[in-house]
């Protein structure tokens, strides 16, 4: 990636920006034109973040690349020179962050087609939340990357209380609290780092080459932890997942477990482990804690549930447990494993959310009792409901296994023990999708069902490049592992090897 | 180019390809795609003789080397001081029998499917499971490394759980389908357990390296046995031995060929396979080895009671599939590598041939229940005559092939320990009497259901011709043994000189096992004979009386299904009741709402301070005020 690149991720930025700008500009009938434009708008982001993704250099030395900044604030009372600037830059995890989220919203702005109420609103939204999701992971300046990462979250509110079913108004209050009480957290820790560093700057670069002293590290790394973490549905911060995915809306919820988690998790690396990794070593034992209990009780959770996407949302907390464990052995192979992941089960969740809300649009029902024998009626969603189901159990050959294996393997390095438990937990995750496949797709054809139709055109669109994803980095998974391992080699100080 | 061991890569592109194929498109090609499998399995099988031609000259050019067959294709993750795992396949005289022994099976079942399966419906998805599964097999047989095997190994679990589901609109085999993947997964847990903590010390998944290593003592020993304990739990699982074995008998569910090909012949070997793979490491590890021993025994003996009653044609052969890898594992045990692998080899065509024989009675009556078969022996003469050779060589009848293996096993457990001699020899005799009962039941006597007698005929050329080749193997493989039949195919010596562990040894006749063990199994073919063939089965009717309790014990399988069943009611469904509950009071009500509910709480309480009248302000600024002042005096 050339300097001039840099250029490339503040258009990527501005590119979900500049169509909520233009959407906003076009009247709410002309249905078709907004079709049109998003339909555009959402293919140059994927094209733009698979060209970001494969120009990463990952032979390079240097920890971020495409660096390009613009000054903002600069030189007034207690900011030094340079001390705010719209800088950006990526490194290796970034890269693959950024593809993942071009992915989604792909698969999620083909999906959301359909949606006939406010449908120009809705999509001005998720612009508004995809411009803050790309930003997040570009920006290599911590005052621009709050303001990003509040930009993210905040459309969501309205999202899911506008366009969500169910308890959609107690979802989005939920889901928003408790985003709002984390970010607390992380405001405080991020104006903690720069008042201690006394650089009077904001720039990730400038504070991570600080030395700060270990004790402060050792205080403020919690902060950021628990605050990202409960984007990430970290236990016991989890609580607003299940019951945001079961009211977000198809994209949202696509766009929200596929995406918008892993911005936790981002956080933790580039906030926690790049600029307080004594601190981040400290916590380790204990994030891995916290990760392994996610793991098993997310997995049991699930096997109680019986609404579709509260089935999910808890699966969701599993694997983002894995996430925390591999996050928490410190480890080159552990923290490799924790953004394989963070990636693998972007796609996988999305594709579940995407398919879950083919159906319930059609049927208005997501009790899987309530259905039986769906594989007669809806071959190709059953084919690729089993194709995400797999990779969610960890079956070689799809995204989730070499994700899975790197966090086991990491574990395995530091606590035997924990890497046996989370072994276990992938054996309860084949227990509760292969009950719910054995209900829903198998045994008899409820002719309850019988309105119910096959995916549409647009449907089978969006599922192809998710499940094109999920095999492809299950087969092929060099891409993402040379970008990422070599960004936490330059980029985490003192990770175990 | 001539194809030999480097091109064995070819067995896993050749059925994969035309997986790809048949699933995708089979639909709109002619005959539903069925020829591009068949052709594919032919290929494989043509490469197998390829192989072994190629392993012969080896054979005799070298001499066995372990490191000279491992052959590397590519790098699938390489990231320099961080994670190597190759492709690789490696060919010794382990994968050469097992290969045979798949790509043989592998056709016959292919061509005998085209007949059974004729007018199912997805009749294309089934013939690309078939090629799916071969591949992932050849895959598992052909591999080098630990996780390009667990790789294979869930490639395989895959197949089987597909195929098992096969017939998915029926609940049962739904059921079925789940129950076997998530049984063997829990088995693999053990598997990839035991693989990383190899890998943690050993750094490589290179499986010859880690045997080297294991020799050269790297490992401690507890670390040792623990890992390779937990490996061979993946094998329990797989090869569905004692307490895993509950699957095995349901995946009858799925289709016949299907139960011939991957629950008889070849992926419930997979386990056999993995810890022969395995034996020189776990030679030296007594506890696992014994280990492998006891759970052999158990299963052999537990398996071969609960064939003796049950009414399901296949659900017989089941358990006696299970009982015979029990005796694998035995052999395994006793650390016996050419007993183990030659049972494996007779079994799986033996095995098979009943499975396919019962395929046949199945596409004739259209019945199951042996209960409701019988006198089928004119009418099918080809299945009865192939089959009978099946169920002869099952029980221990020489010259047939299961004799000749049994034997070996018998042979080696008799110089380990008197004990489970003999109870293996019980075992034998158990073997013998359901074989013949099955046999019996299902061909002699009058017919129990008259209609379904009259229609029944034999069946056409595609699946007795299958049965015909499998019966001859049936019959011949166990010659296999004699130095001169190896010779006929071009070996220098019979089975036991070109698979074992440390050194060759020739085959000798211990006569006085030999006999204890044709005697033993002549005395459960007369068993069998009196019980149920001898006064019309009233002898058999009659011992119904004989002990109920017994009776009931073995018709429910020693309750291990329904143990299980309320462990996971009670104790995982109890534990996810009692998480679930925990989320939503301890969790959201009382941490999430109840911490919303307080703040409301409060701000309810403190809107009382806006009062809007002027008076209480003033009061309250006074009263600050004071305060202050206070605080500021005091300080001061």
């Amino acid at each position: 990636m050339t300097e001039n690149d840099g250029l490339i991720l503040i258009t990527l930025f501005c590119l979900p920006l500049l169509s909520a700008i233009l959407l906003m500009l076009i009247p709410s009938k002309e249905r078709s034109l907004i079709i049109g434009l998003t339909g555009i708008a959402s293919s140059l982001m994927f094209i733009v973040s698979i060209y970001v993704f494969l120009s990463y250099d990952f032979n390079s030395t240097a920890q971020y690349q495409g660096i390009f900044s613009l000054s903002w604030v600069s030189d007034i009372g207690f900011i030094a020179k340079d001390g705010i600037q719209l800088k950006v830059g990526i490194d290796g995890i970034a890269a693959s962050m950024i593809l993942l989220t071009g992915i989604v919203i792909l698969a999620g702005t083909i999906v959301s087609w359909k949606i006939q109420y406010k449908i120009k609103d809705f999509f001005i939204l998720l612009y508004i939340l995809v411009a803050g999701v790309f930003g997040t992971f570009a920006m290599l300046d911590l005052f621009f990357w709050f303001l990003l990462y509040e930009t993210a979250v905040l459309p969501m509110y309205l999202l899911i209380g506008v366009w969500g079913s169910t308890r959609k108004q107690y979802g989005a209050m939920k889901l928003m609290m408790m985003l709002v009480a984390g970010s607390i957290l992380i405001f405080a820790a991020i104006f903690m780092i720069f008042a201690e560093s006394q650089l009077g700057t904001f720039d990730m670069q400038a504070l991570s080459s600080v030395q700060f002293d270990r004790n402060f590290q050792i205080l403020v790394f919690p902060l950021i932890a628990i605050g990202c973490g409960t984007l990430g549905a970290m236990f016991p911060f989890h609580a607003w997942s299940p019951d945001g995915h079961a009211s977000a809306p198809t994209a949202v919820s696509m766009l929200h477990a596929g995406v918008l988690m892993k911005l936790g998790a981002f956080g933790i690396i580039r906030l926690g482990f790049q600029l307080l990794p004594e601190g981040g070593q400290y916590w380790g034992p204990g994030l891995m804690t916290l990760g392994i209990v996610a793991a098993l009780y997310g997995a049991i959770s699930a096997l109680k549930q019986t609404d579709l996407k509260l089935m999910t949302g808890f699966s969701s907390i599993s694997h983002m447990g894995y996430v925390f464990l591999g996050l928490g052995t410190y480890s080159l192979i552990g923290i490799s494993g924790a953004v394989l992941q963070m990636f693998a089960h972007g796609v996988m969740t999305a594709l579940f959310f995407l398919l879950i809300g083919a159906m319930y649009d059609q049927s208005h029902n997501r009790e899987i009792p309530n259905f039986s024998g769906l594989a007669a009626k809806m071959p190709i969603w059953s084919i690729f409901f089993v194709i995400a189901g797999l990779a969610s159990l960890g079956l070689p050959g799809l995204s989730g296994f070499v994700a899975e294996l790197h966090i086991f393997i990491g574990t395995f390095q530091s606590y035997p023990i924990i890497g046996g438990l989370a072994v276990l937990t992938a054996a309860i995750t084949a227990t509760y999708l292969l009950r719910m496949f054995s209900t829903m797709f198998f045994g008899e054809f409820n002719e309850k069902w019988n309105q119910l139709n096959d995916m549409n055109y647009l449907e089978k669109a969006g599922a192809l490049i998710l499940a094109a994803s999920i095999l492809f980095l299950g087969l092929w998974p060099s891409p993402w592992m040379n970008r990422i391992a070599d960004s936490i080699q330059l980029g985490i100080p003192g990770v175990l090897m | 180019m001539s194809i030999g061991m480097q091109q064995s890569w070819l067995l896993t592109l050749i059925p994969l390809t035309s997986f790809l194929i048949v699933s995708l498109f089979g639909k709109k090609l002619p005959r539903q795609g069925d020829w591009i499998v068949v052709l594919s399995g032919s290929l494989c099988f043509l490469i197998t003789l390829l192989i072994i031609g190629d392993f012969q000259s080896f054979f005799h050019g070298h001499g066995f080397e372990p490191d000279g067959n491992n052959i590397y294709n590519f790098d699938w993750i390489n990231i320099p001081n961080y994670l190597l795992i190759e492709y690789s396949t490696f060919v010794d005289a382990i994968t050469v029998v097992m290969l045979f022994v798949v790509s043989l099976v592998g056709l016959m079942v292919i061509i005998y499917s085209i007949g059974y399966m004729q007018g199912e419906q997805r009749y294309h998805w089934y013939f690309s499971l078939l090629a799916f599964f071969l591949a992932a097999m050849f895959t598992l047989i052909t591999t080098g490394n630990l996780l390009q095997l667990y790789l294979a190994w869930e490639g395989v679990g895959l197949g089987s759980y597909l195929l098992i589901g096969f017939y998915w609109e029926k609940q049962s085999a739904a059921e079925a389908a789940k129950k076997a993947f998530i049984t063997t997964r829990i088995g693999d847990v053990g598997l990839l357990i035991g693989i990383i903590m190899l890998w943690r010390v050993a750094g490589t998944f290179d499986i010859q390296t880690i045997i080297q290593l294991a020799q050269e003592s790297t490992f401690s020993d507890g670390y040792l046995t623990t890992a390779m304990i937990f490996l061979f739990f993946g094998a329990v699982g797989k090869s569905a031995q004692f307490p895993l074995h509950v699957w095995l008998p349901d995946a009858m569910e799925g289709p016949t060929p299907v139960s011939a090909l991957i629950h008889a012949a070849t992926m419930v070997v997979a386990g056999v396979y993995l810890v022969s793979r395995m034996l020189p490491i776990y030679t030296l590890l007594p506890i696992a080895q014994n280990l492998i021993l006891i759970t052999g025994l158990i299963t052999a003996l537990l398996a071969a009671t609960m064939g003796l009653l049950a009414q399901d044609i296949k659900k017989v052969l089941a358990y006696s599939t299970v009982s015979q890898l029990g005796y694998m594992f035995v052999a395994l045990g006793v650390g016996s590598l050419t007993a183990a692998m030659f049972h494996l080899f007779t079994h799986a065509f033996f095995k098979a041939l009943l499975f396919l024989g019962s395929g046949s009675v199945i596409h004739a009556t259209h019945k199951q229940d042996i209960s409701q078969l019988g006198g089928l022996k004119n009418k099918m003469p080809i299945t009865f005559v192939t089959f009978s050779i099946g169920a002869l060589s099952l029980a221990g009848i020489p010259p047939l092939s299961g004799f000749w293996s049994k034997d070996e096993i018998l042979l080696y457990t008799s110089e380990f320990g008197a004990i489970f001699y003999g109870l293996l020899l019980f075992a034998a005799l158990l073997t013998a009497i359901y074989s013949t009962r099955l046999v019996i039941l299902t061909f002699f006597g009058t017919p129990k259901d008259q209609e379904a007698n009259d229609h029944a005929h034999e069946s056409p050329k595609l699946m007795s011709v299958p049965l015909l080749i499998l019966a001859f193997f049936a019959t011949v493989s166990g010659f296999f043994i004699f130095p001169f039949v190896g010779n006929l195919v071009g070996f220098d010596s019979g089975f036991s000189g070109i698979v074992y562990l440390d050194h060759p040894h020739d085959f000798h006749i211990e006569l006085s096992t030999m006999l204890v063990a044709i005697s033993v199994s002549l005395l459960g073919v007369l068993i069998g004979y009196l019980y149920w063939l001898n006064a019309d089965g009233r002898r058999a009717e009659n011992a119904k009386e004989w002990a109920p309790e017994v009776r009931n014990l073995l018709l429910n399988n020693y309750y291990f299904d329904n143990f299980y069943q309320a462990i996971i009611n009670k104790f995982i469904l109890g534990l996810a009741s009692i998480i679930a509950w925990f989320d939503d009071q301890v969790v959201n009500r009382s941490g999430i709402d109840g911490s919303a509910q307080i703040i409301n709480y409060i701000g309810f309480r403190l809107k009382f301070l806006q009062t809007g009248k002027i008076p209480n302000y003033v009061l309250m600024m006074a009263l600050g005020i004071i305060l202050f002042s206070f605080i500021m005096v005091v300080n001061y």
